[in-house]
């Protein structure tokens, strides 16, 4: 890498203008019902590309210690100036890698993938308005502007949830993810209106180091920090706001594997790791933190295991996988939260890719029963080793990438946590293991059903991308550790991705034993999961029915989705009801058509003396012009 | 008793008797009829106001031009075939008033404190009115002509028959 | 010569009887007699005043005679323009009532 190819950081906006570029292009023919050549949609593709391009080039200036933070006036209203800029930081960096890799991969599957369907054009349409939207959340220092991108990512989120809006399924879907989010980002506004009116700026630098300067109130600081965590909380899909994540499987499957695994559910992780100094000086809020992540951990992993459909069960897990995330964050543990949400991201996208070539084999689009399936790794060679390789990553087995990733969030827990929690996330790890053997084998091993006989590997425009996933998947963790630097000799003082991360001469402090134990905990879970679903295993009877009320418990989603049903049907409706009520005749009835009746009312009495007689008129005029003489004599 | 007092309050009667003939006749011809009587006997006042040239006006125009054209009105509109009442309902409250403006305005008159009349006052004339029209209010005269023409010719478009008449 | 009151009580009865005859009259024809009278007393009162007022050689000599002269033009003008609208008014409606031209209300 060198100097000679390094271009400004300030570039880093072409990203997002490009993508934007594309959504129009292809926006507006879709709006105007003029049909696009089927290769117009490769303009999306081209622009996530260059995104991507672009992304290396810009990492390069980074590393060469280019100015990160841009601003430029944006408008002023009143005294107030709100400024539009960029901050390029090894975080933000991190994120536009995942996106625009990501991205690129899942348009070039959704090539294949989506072949054929008639709204083509307006489904590469809304992913390159995701792309460039989440780009400028992740690429602007504006709270103002990343509240915008947070919104606008909703919405692709929610249109494509609801791309097949024939489907009622999908439809309700996509209502519900898009008003479950909203919830949180109703406290993400207040948020960012709270600091603004206690700092007077949107610009997230100053915010972060006035934060430390302390000069906000420990109640503030507080509050902000809770509320900007509810809108990671709704947007992430952390208990109990998850319930949107599992229904928004109801979109085609890169989709879920764009929007619903890699980017869009972690802006909440990546919004937290940015404000991360908020929740430093705000202690309270990080121990909700960790308590959030780690019941979503758990919670996350146990329906993970009790559900059969096949993407239902990868977006429990990503539920859970975040939960690790933000539990890695309350520990205050920046590179690690980062670093388990590149390798997550890139092997459950590789994971529900997967899955949508399965979907693809036997030709359907969503909730597939898992256990309908069986013996597809004949019939499907790459699928079925990527998706063993992914799973495996996501159990955490040595070297992969999931290992180290995991290995650094114990490791932040040991160093900063206390031991429940701990042994909590051993057993959330321990349960990723189970959920992931029992997926692999119930999908890809035992006996193929006579209904999947003409199942087939999919064309290479899918298994290409996710391939070169699972070769990522494959090498990534090895960015980890710092032995790398003393291995390969490379330039500089250390490249391993914390230091890279954090800014400074940092790395992951490899701990042996607790690499031992994930190590084991994982190779159990997959042991005892192999045992269950392949031999069969039968527990003991007291295990079997001490663990029964949990199984129930955790099949049905922990009743959260009734209890909002109820909370909707009996509280919110009945509210609205009576708001209705009192609007439609206390409000209106009295207020609006109460001014309004008296007007009528009292026009229609003093109308009379309106009778169109002429004569009537003089009259009152001749009565007036008397008053007037006698009132000037008598004045006089 | 002065023979001006005297002419005065014959004139004053008969201009009075006019009037009153003109706003209560049931006949809207003799109604047009006591208003000429009326203003013939307004014209006798001028003369004692010393206004001749004023009384030769007033019976040239009131008494000739627009008494005729009001009784051509009253001819055109077929007024005396009408068998409908010639007044409204309001007769008491308009006497009231009208007896409330004329006692406001007799207080007004009677009680103000009105200079001592001039005892020798200038009798105009033709050449004096003539001198003082034509030389301070020549301007106002002109436009007062062009008033007339202009009311002259709006008469005649309202009035002409439209083309779907 | 007599007092000017004289004068003045007549122009205010004839001014009284013409509003009455505008009150009460619903022929538009009679209702413009009625206004006549109403400008014979303005101009009785402006005669009065002039002749009994005004001291000889004043700058405004004759002002109410001259005031008389236009009182009497413009309404010669404005009984021609309104006879006009009433014959208008005849054709249209076939009446001249001013009660029954009350569409202009409510």
């Amino acid at each position: 890498m060198s100097e000679a190819g390094a271009i400004g950081l300030q570039w880093a906006w072409l990203a997002p203008a490009a993508c934007i570029g594309a959504f129009g292009a292809l926006a507006l023919p879709a709006l105007l019902r003029r049909n696009l050549p089927r290769s117009g949609v490769l303009l999306a593709v081209g622009a996530i590309g260059f995104s991507f391009v672009l992304f290396w080039f810009l990492l390069n200036s980074l590393l060469n210690g280019a100015q990160r933070d841009f601003t430029v006036s944006w408008f002023d209203a009143g005294g107030d100036a709100f400024d539009l800029g960029l901050t390029i930081d090894p975080v933000a960096m991190v994120m536009m890698g995942v996106i625009t890799f990501v991205s690129l991969l899942v348009q070039i599957y959704s090539l294949g993938y989506m072949r054929g369907e008639s709204r083509l054009a307006w489904y590469f349409a809304v992913h390159s308005l995701f792309a460039a939207s989440m780009l400028g959340l992740v690429l602007t220092n504006s709270l103002l502007v990343l509240y915008v991108g947070w919104e606008l990512v909703g919405i692709c989120s929610y249109l494509l949830i609801g791309f097949w809006y024939e489907r009622r399924s999908a439809a309700e879907a996509a209502k519900k993810a898009f008003i479950t989010t909203r919830i949180g980002d109703v406290g993400l506004l207040v948020g960012i209106l709270l600091l603004y009116y206690k700092l007077d700026t949107f610009h997230i630098p100053t915010i972060l180091s006035e934060v430390q300067a302390g000069a906000l109130s420990d109640g503030v600081m507080t509050l902000s920090a809770i509320l900007i965590f509810l809108g990671a909380m709704g947007k992430s899909a952390q208990f109990p706001l998850h319930v949107w994540l599992p229904d928004a499987m109801e979109g085609p499957t890169p989709v879920s594997a764009l929007i619903h695994a890699a980017t869009m559910v972690v802006a909440g992780v990546y919004f937290v790791a940015r404000m991360l100094p908020l929740f430093e000086a705000a202690p309270a809020v990080s121990e909700l933190v960790i308590a959030i992540g780690l019941v979503t951990a758990v919670m996350g992993a146990t329906m993970a295991l009790t559900s059969n459909d096949l993407k239902r069960v990868l977006a429990y897990s990503t539920v859970s996988q975040i939960g690790f995330m933000i539990l890695a964050l309350g520990h205050g543990a920046l590179a690690a939260a980062m670093f388990h949400l590149a390798t997550h991201a890139l092997f459950k996208a590789l994971l529900f890719l997967g899955a949508g070539n399965v979907l693809h084999a036997i030709g359907e689009h969503s909730d597939v029963d898992i256990r309908r399936l069986g013996g597809l790794r004949a019939r499907m060679p790459v699928t079925s080793v990527v998706f063993i390789i992914a799973a495996l990553a996501l159990s955490g087995i040595p070297p992969l990438s999931g290992f180290w990733s995991k290995d650094e969030i114990l490791q932040a827990i040991w160093n900063n946590g206390n031991p429940a929690t701990l042994v909590i996330t051993i057993v959330a790890f321990f349960l990723s293991a189970l959920y992931m053997t029992r997926l692999v084998w119930l999908v890809f091993f035992g006996k193929l059903k006579p209904e999947n006989q003409s199942a087939h590997e999919a064309p290479a425009v899918m298994t290409g991308p996710i391939a070169l996933l699972g070769v990522l998947t494959l090498v990534f963790g090895f960015t980890a550790p710092d032995w790398l630097d003393n291995v390969l000799s490379l330039p500089g003082e250390a490249t391993g991705f914390a230091s890279f991360v954090l800014d400074k001469a940092d790395s992951f402090h490899e701990h042996v034993v607790l690499a031992a134990i994930s190590s084991v905990v994982a190779l159990a879970g997959i042991a005892f999961g192999l045992a269950l679903y392949r031999h069969d295993l039968k527990l003991p009877e007291g295990v079997d029915r001490a663990l029964a009320p949990v199984r129930t418990l955790a099949s049905n989603k922990y009743y959260l989705d009734d209890a909002y049903q109820w909370a909707i049907d009996r509280v919110v409706l009945a509210t609205g009801a009576a708001t209705a009520w009192f609007d439609r005749y206390v409000v209106n009835d009295t207020g609006v058509d109460g001014s309004g009746k008296i007007t009528a009312l009292t026009s229609r009495v003093l109308r009379r003396h309106q009778t169109g007689q002429v004569s009537n008129y003089i009259l009152v005029i001749s009565a007036g012009a008397l008053i007037f003489v006698v009132a000037i004599t008598l004045a006089a | 008793m002065t023979t001006v007092l005297v002419f005065f309050l014959i004139l004053a009667a008969m201009t009075m008797i006019g009037a009153i003939g003109t706003v209560t006749a049931r006949n809207v011809v003799h109604a047009a009829l006591f208003l000429i009587l009326s203003l013939l006997a307004v014209a006798g006042l001028f003369v004692l106001l010393l206004a001749e040239f004023l009384a030769i006006v007033q019976v040239l125009i009131y008494g000739g031009a627009i008494t005729i054209l009001l009784l051509f009105a009253l001819m055109l509109t077929r007024a005396r075939e009408s068998t409908l009442k010639l007044d409204n309902n309001q007769r008491v409250i308009a006497f009231l008033a009208t007896g409330a403006i004329f006692a406001a305005l007799t207080v007004i008159f009677l009680l103000s404190d009105w200079p001592d009349p001039i005892q020798d006052p200038q009798r105009p004339g033709f050449t004096g009115i003539a001198e003082v029209l034509f030389q301070q209010w020549a301007i106002p005269f002109e436009v007062a002509s062009l008033v007339l023409l202009i009311a002259l010719i709006g008469a005649i478009v309202i009035s002409r028959p439209g083309p779907e008449e | 010569m007599i007092a000017i009151e004289y004068y003045l009580v007549l122009g205010a009865a004839l001014f009284a009887v013409g509003v009455y005859g505008v009150l009460v009259r619903r022929n538009a024809v009679l209702i413009l007699m009625s206004i006549e009278l109403m400008l014979q007393a303005v101009n009785i009162n402006l005669l009065a005043f002039s002749t009994y007022l005004i001291p000889r050689g004043d700058t405004e000599q004759h002002l109410g005679f001259i005031f008389a002269i236009f009182v009497i033009t413009i309404a010669a003008a404005e009984v021609g323009l309104a006879l006009g609208i009433v014959l208008r008014i005849y054709r249209n409606r076939s009446s001249v009532n001013v009660d029954e031209l009350n569409r202009m209300k409510w």
